[in-house]
């Protein structure tokens, strides 16, 4: 069967590809042993392109070095083990209108929610955000490496304030010019201020992620340029039930963020061309178009459907608790132990008294992202509450753990 | 990664300790001797970065489990990275340290795993988290997957690794093979552990040995071969001797040990001088009482230290020649770069060894600010969390050793630098003031070390000496001030 590249429409970088069902073919078996390989996305789904991304992981040859750009519609992408409920506000991913809380300005409709498989933090992407994605192999592999690169495309683009930071994020220098530093550093530009002296915050373009496996080193980072969202980001990111949740794993650093006012393919074209000079391929590097006809892929489109599962989004919550002690409005203290986004265990207890009502056996394993709702499922998981309480404490749930938005339909 | 592909690996798993647990039993009667079994804790390498510690998202392997060499045993997960780590050698999983979620420390026992075959050295280090560089925890380095295009494609169950060499079809071989390149590099991996014994009881180096069998792997017959064919016959009884470890350990230097070899092999074409001069920091310990008295917290009282980078800095405004840098790169056209920016290196002791990390233009900082940064690097120094940004470009160094001890030290310059300071420790001894009273004072030594090709005698003395004076009585900084 051949099928052509649907998503190709540029004459420079176009290649017609021969796929056949299920098999990789032989054109897409040499591409992956290439020492050097560049690709991009013309697709928008997050799903498709992180699960190329790991395809590209796991499929490229041990001793090749990969780039990968990449674009998302609007959407949230937390880290591998984060906690969905704790870093986003997830009411506002109800693509319901008349559900979803005022956000000022209006919010967004349809943001999806992904778990990515490199660590890290949360970040929304949309389209003035570009992706860049770099595999390599471990022993040449540095956090640093590929950052470094990144700047010095940034700064060929004119963006002169930009830098590595310590924690390998890409940052922009603010405030006036304060001395002169050696221009191939990427780690300092004119701007930056040591500490000791009045310190203005520089602001975060870009975040990095690693995935490390014993033969590959992945190595992603977003980059923002044109996003029109920056206001309403910090409402998608900040989830009501933080004060409330203790739990393990890694929490988001928060950064004042901003655009760089660049465009997609200024960045783009500056980015292949540092990556060209880094890894200078014999052949030339031809920069290969990535889109939907790659879901024929049987790795590809596996990875797909993991990644688009509730199971995978909600379940690989690492153990958290949740409980309304901290909130002063209630007459008792509810409790509940998630884990792998389940409940584990429970109590309630009300307030003034010793006595502790554990949860019904019965609940243990409810998933949280299933429930469809609280009043409900708190009057199975414990006895002797009446119907009132329930209806309140139910409320407060549906506020932190809101059942609707995670039985949300996932846009196709 | 999620929930569907552990569960086919741990199919693979589980039918391959099926087809090995069946053919393990003839594979055991071929040994006549006893058999080594060792049971190690596989420690949590480092992951880099000074990570001290990463949280366990998921087994992939459980006790009992028999795993081989780069099987994937968890996924851990720090800050910004997810990392996959891997058996270092073959064996059966014996305890797990950690339950999914808890948060594993490096350099403690991330597994327990029996070793079913006797280790060489070079594997005992590994087992120390000899894994340095970044990447998954399985530290064999030097050994190359060679991917050709069968490999490739072999898509097989869901999503599998093709970077996994573990997942083959079960019962296709009758021994637990590697499957490897045939580099030389790592010697355990060219051949299974019967034939590593084999080796070890006929006293033959595997090196020695030609292999005959896939991928140049070392079979028994090749074994057998070359005992045969050299004139060297060796008993098969086992002498005490063969099993005692040695005593020397050869062990490869770590980055800072590697990275000091070069720069002081490169050092040691600089004809070093040395300077010494003993100063009286008596009225400088009071100062500092005095003004530590006010600190707000005790991380904010001031050392000796900042006092003398500053010190140093301002004598440079008169003795700029110790600031340059040589430029031999060009040995016919020596150049010398006279530097404006006073950046001082500070030698630091951290658990990895000697650092040195760069406080830059310390003529445009107050102490307040020199002890600030001199405070941070300590602390990212001890976190192991300095970054590349924080090194390089020095003008200048100081070492102090003061915390350890020390009289007089004969600091090494490193190039392109023409200079170096070494500070001791101050001690009190007894002096004589101008009425020729016996008084205790307060003495530190300061090692000047310059590079006798660029500084002569008197120019580094002139500066000690205004070192010296400064700080003995601080009130002249102050004049200096800028």
């Amino acid at each position: 069967m051949i099928t052509l590249n649907r998503a190709c429409t540029r004459a420079r970088g176009c290649q017609h590809l021969l796929i056949a069902r299920r098999r990789l073919s032989q054109s897409a078996l040499d591409r992956l042993a290439q020492p050097v390989q560049s690709y991009i996305s013309t697709s928008r789904d997050p799903y498709l392109n992180l699960s190329v991304e790991h395809y590209l992981l796991q499929k490229s040859a041990p001793e090749s070095t990969v780039l990968f750009l990449y674009v998302n519609r609007p959407s949230i992408i937390i880290g591998r083990n984060q906690n969905p409920w704790l870093e986003v506000n997830l009411a506002l991913l109800d693509p319901v209108p008349q559900s979803q809380p005022k956000t000022e300005p209006a919010g967004l409709e349809n943001v999806d929610l992904v778990r990515r498989r490199s660590g890290g933090g949360t970040v929304f992407h949309d389209e003035g955000n570009v992706n860049w994605t770099v595999i390599c192999p471990p022993k040449a592999f540095t956090r640093d490496k590929h950052a470094e690169m990144v700047v010095r495309a940034l700064r060929s683009c004119g963006v002169e304030r930009s830098r590595v930071n310590e924690r390998h994020d890409i940052v922009l220098d603010q405030g006036e010019r304060i001395a002169d530093v050696d221009p191939d550093d990427t780690h300092l530009t004119p701007y930056t201020r040591r500490a000791g002296i009045s310190e203005i915050k520089p602001l975060k373009v870009s975040g990095s992620a690693y995935k490390l496996t014993r033969q590959r080193a992945l190595h992603h980072g977003t980059c923002l340029l044109s996003s029109p969202n920056l206001n309403i980001i910090p409402d998608y990111l900040h989830s009501p039930a933080k004060p409330h949740i203790t739990a393990r794993g890694v929490e988001s650093v928060s950064s004042p963020v901003g655009n760089i006012v660049l465009s997609n393919e200024h960045f783009t074209n500056a980015v292949r061309s540092k990556f060209d000079g880094m890894y200078r391929s014999p052949k030339g590097t031809e920069h290969i178009e990535v889109g939907e006809d790659w879901l024929e892929h049987q790795a590809v489109k596996e990875g797909y459907a993991e990644l688009k599962s509730r199971e995978w989004t909600f379940l690989q919550t690492p153990q958290f608790t949740i409980s309304t002690s901290a909130d002063p409005a209630f007459t008792m203290d509810v409790e509940l132990t998630v884990r792998n986004g389940a409940v584990s265990s429970g109590h309630l207890r009300r307030r003034g008294s010793a006595e502790l009502v554990d949860l019904d056996k019965h609940s243990v394993g409810q998933r949280v992202h299933d429930i469809k709702s609280w009043p409900e499922t708190l009057s199975h998981m414990f006895a002797g509450v009446d119907s009132a309480e329930c209806g309140r404490l139910g409320a407060w749930f549906e506020r932190m753990l809101p059942a609707q938005a995670t039985r949300r339909r996932i846009a196709e | 990664m999620g929930t569907i592909v552990p569960r086919s690996l741990y199919l693979t798993a589980s039918t391959r300790l099926q087809t090995q647990l069946l053919q393990s039993i003839p594979y055991r009667s071929l040994h006549t001797t006893h058999h080594l079994n060792i049971v190690k804790p596989f420690l949590l390498a480092d992951i880099g970065e000074g990570i001290t510690e990463c949280q366990l998202i998921q087994w992939f392997v459980q006790p009992g489990a028999r795993v081989e060499q780069f099987d994937k045993l968890c996924e851990v997960q720090s800050d910004k990275a997810s990392v996959e780590i891997t058996s270092p050698f073959d064996g059966v999983i014996k305890k797990l340290h950690y339950d999914p979620d808890d948060m594993a420390i490096t350099g403690k026992p991330l597994v327990d795993i029996d070793i079913q075959s006797e280790i060489t050295e070079e594997d005992e280090a590994k087992l120390a988290g000899g894994g340095d560089e970044e990447g998954a925890g399985s530290a064999v380095r030097g050994v190359e997957e060679s991917i050709g295009e069968r490999e490739i494609r072999v898509e097989g169950a869901a999503g599998v690794d093709v970077a996994e060499p573990a997942v083959k079809n079960p019962g296709s071989q009758p021994q637990p093979e590697r499957r490897r390149s045939s580099g030389k590099q790592d010697h355990s991996s060219l051949a299974t552990p019967a034939v590593r014994h084999l080796t070890k009881e006929m006293k033959v180096a595997i090196t020695d040995v030609r292999g005959t069998g896939k991928d140049g792997r070392v079979l028994k017959e090749d074994v057998h071969r070359h005992v045969a064919q050299s004139t060297q016959q060796q008993p098969t009884v086992h002498t005490p001797m063969q099993k005692a470890r040695e005593v020397n350990r050869k062990v490869p230097l770590t980055p800072v040990q590697t990275q000091m070899l070069k720069m002081m092999t490169r050092s040691l074409n600089i004809p070093h001088f040395l300077y010494t001069c003993a100063t009286d920091v008596s009225s400088l310990t009071a100062l500092r009482k005095t003004l530590n008295i006010s600190a707000s917290s005790p991380d904010q009282r001031l050392t000796q230290l900042p006092f003398i980078l500053k010190a140093v800095s301002l004598a440079f405004q008169h003795h700029p020649l110790l600031n340059s840098s040589l430029d031999s790169t060009d040995p016919a056209k020596p150049q010398l770069m006279y530097k404006s920016a006073h950046n001082f290196g500070v030698a630091i002791d951290t658990p990895s060894g000697l650092l040195v990390p760069v406080i830059r233009n310390v003529q445009d900082l107050s102490i307040g600010d020199i002890a600030a940064q001199l405070r941070q690097l300590s602390e990212k120094a001890r976190d192991n969390k300095l970054a590349p940004s924080d090194f390089g470009g020095a003008s200048f160094t100081i070492s102090n050793i003061g915390n350890i001890g020390g009289g007089v030290v004969s600091p090494v310059i490193s190039e392109p630098q023409v200079a170096i300071l070494g500070i001791g420790r101050s001690k009190i001894v007894p002096a004589f003031n101008e009425q020729g009273d016996l008084i205790k004072v307060e003495e530190l030594v300061f090692s000047w070390s310059a590079d006798h090709r660029i500084v002569d005698g008197a120019e580094c003395a002139r500066c000690a000496e205004r070192v010296k004076k400064l700080l003995e009585e601080p009130g002249k900084m102050m004049v200096e001030m800028r």
